[in-house]
């Protein structure tokens, strides 16, 4: 009955369009009213889904992220692509993925990585030639590779959410692995859907503008290694590395790219504190929500219903994979990490899977629900820089889907993929 | 006049994230410069962060920056539509109200726990709170009347 309250009212609320923050906020306000517990509880719950230290890297990779795209690294990341695998048919399709790879390097956001990579990938493969519906597939689904590449800000959403200190480092490593592999996997897509619809190729510029492209790009790319050099050696902290991060964009924008300065750092700063007050605001609501769920025992009760169904570990993970995959279609990724990660996890880990592997494969499944409709934060963004409507790119993005659920296979599957590198460093 | 309210607690919130960049950053310049972390860094950049987190989200309720499904609502005519805007922004306020007065309670009930590294009132951290309750409130009250003066 509880529950029935707190999972209507999301939905209802959810339905009507009211914002996911105060529609998880109100279901576990209705849920307390119910069963008689104060408000007061609700709101402290809420308070104390932010009062997290490490969280506070949050928006610091958002500030970041935002940084890195008006200092122009992206388009110095998409030159180096450019250089690299622009020769093959269908090459713009490869340099989209390749950018998107080492935007992911030094961001930790998919949103960011769509929006900066998107703008400058789709204008160049409109005056190339190439459909509009393949270069906005190419770079939607490109973006997600970022959440396996480190930083990335999710993991650590998640390394707070697993409550028994899921290691920060030990993720980042994890991911990088899977994120070359689903990264090499949608270029490998990239191309073969290049060659059926015999979209363009370039030509190799030279080793001469390669190694041109590719020192422009190095203080862009240091970001990546200042950030995971300093939190593998234990230098840093991630929330300082994250930090340093943003102090030395400002930097490297405005004495090395200089298109940056005081301007474009404080309108960075109104953007991202807009982004990362979003992000928190419904990190904490699903604190809030997810005692609701705590109290009316839902964890316990779904792990035993999953019990019930089998006690292989390879079924078990391909149903969690499965509802994952599900509530990702509607619902944001932040929200979902906090809300199912105390539910799932403990499932996961009582058959043997590492929580570490558990939050890559994590970040894989949500990260495809970023991508697909009704609800796809990275979906609209693409949607909105490659100016086509929702329904024309996905008539079209189906073998890009298909290449992520492969990935998600593989990683889900293959555990030494996430646990060999954490494992030998 | 509301849109400038909630340009100014962007603005504000905006002001402490650069505030809290430098916090953490001294914190490291204090470890490896001056060989010793300040002890207040930390939890001064967190209380900050709650509090631009929270003026933020509430100005965000003004802005319409809070994600949200459409889908259903872009199948409704636009009499339909602007009712259930209404109706959005009523529930809202109602949770508004909610984090005002809880909120509120919350705050006064720690008022006497101290944050040891700061030596200040953990109401601190807990005001922001209210005040967004407030802000949240307010906005999506401006925001139903926009929706009157349009039906009109």
């Amino acid at each position: 009955m509880e529950i029935l309250v707190l999972f209507g009212v999301l939905f209802v609320l959810l339905a009507l369009g009211v914002p996911v923050a105060f529609a998880l906020f109100g279901a576990a306000l209705a849920t307390f009213a119910v069963i008689d517990i104060p408000l007061i509880v609700a709101v402290q719950r809420m308070a104390a889904g932010i009062s997290v230290f490490t969280l506070m890297a949050i928006p610091f990779f958002i500030f970041a992220g935002d940084l890195m795209y008006r200092a122009g690294i992206a388009e110095r990341l998409v030159r180096v692509a450019d250089a690299a695998f622009g020769r093959v048919r269908g090459g713009l399709g490869l340099v989209d993925v390749g950018a998107s790879m080492m935007f992911g390097a030094v961001s930790g956001s998919a949103i960011a990585s769509a929006s900066a990579i998107g703008s400058t990938m789709v204008p160049l493969m409109d005056e190339k030639g190439y459909d509009r519906d393949y270069s906005v597939n190419v770079t939607v689904t490109a973006a997600i590779v970022g959440l396996l590449i480190p930083p990335s800000h999710n993991m650590i959403i998640y390394a707070a959410a697993s409550g028994i200190g899921v290691s920060i480092g030990d993720l980042f490593l994890a991911g990088i692995v899977p994120g070359l592999l689903t990264g090499g996997l949608l270029m490998l897509t990239a191309w073969l859907v290049a060659h059926r619809r015999n979209l363009p190729k370039g030509h190799f510029p030279g080793w001469r503008a390669f190694s041109r492209a590719a020192v422009f790009a190095v203080p862009g790319l240091m970001t990546g290694v200042i950030i995971m050099g300093g939190i593998l050696s234990g230098i840093f902290t991630p929330t300082e590395s994250s930090a340093i991060a943003v102090l030395y964009t400002i930097l490297v924008g405005t004495v090395v790219y200089r298109n940056l300065g005081w301007t474009g750092t404080w309108e960075a700063a109104q953007k991202s504190v807009r982004t990362a007050a979003m992000v928190l605001f419904i990190i904490a609501a699903a604190t809030a929500f997810g005692f609701a769920l705590a109290l009316l025992e839902v964890p316990a009760a779904l792990a035993s219903l999953i019990g019930v169904l089998t006690d292989n570990p390879l079924l078990t993970l391909l149903i969690i994979n499965i509802m994952l995959l599900m509530l990702g279609t509607f619902m944001d990724m932040a929200p979902l990490i906090v809300i199912t990660t105390p539910i799932f996890l403990p499932v996961a880990m009582a058959s043997g899977v590492d929580p570490v592997h558990f939050g890559i494969i994590m970040m894989l499944n949500l990260g495809i629900g970023l991508v697909t409709p009704p609800v796809g934060s990275v979906l609209f963004v693409g949607s909105a820089v490659g100016k086509l409507p929702i329904a024309q790119m996905v008539a079209t993005i189906w073998p890009f889907y298909l290449t992520l659920l492969a990935a998600l296979a593989l990683i889900s599957y293959v555990p030494a993929l996430s646990l060999w590198l954490p494992g030998v460093i | 006049m509301m849109d400038r309210l909630a340009d100014l607690l962007a603005k504000i919130a905006a002001a402490g994230l650069i505030v809290m960049t430098l916090v953490v950053g001294w914190q490291v310049f204090g470890r490896f410069v001056l060989q010793s972390s300040p002890s207040w860094s930390e939890q001064t950049a967190l209380v900050l962060m709650i509090w631009y987190v929270f003026l933020a989200a509430g100005a965000g309720v003004w802005e319409r920056f809070h994600i949200r499904i459409e889908i259903l609502e872009q199948r409704f005519d636009q009499t339909t539509q602007r009712r259930l805007r209404i109706t959005i922004h009523v529930l809202i306020a109602v949770m508004g109200l909610v984090l005002l007065v809880s909120g509120s309670q919350l705050a006064w009930l720690v008022r006497d726990h101290v944050i040891p590294s700061l030596g200040i009132s953990r109401a601190f951290a807990y005001v922001p709170i209210p005040v967004t309750g407030a802000l949240v409130a307010l906005f999506s009250a401006g925001r139903i009347r926009v929706r009157l003066a349009e039906g009109r």
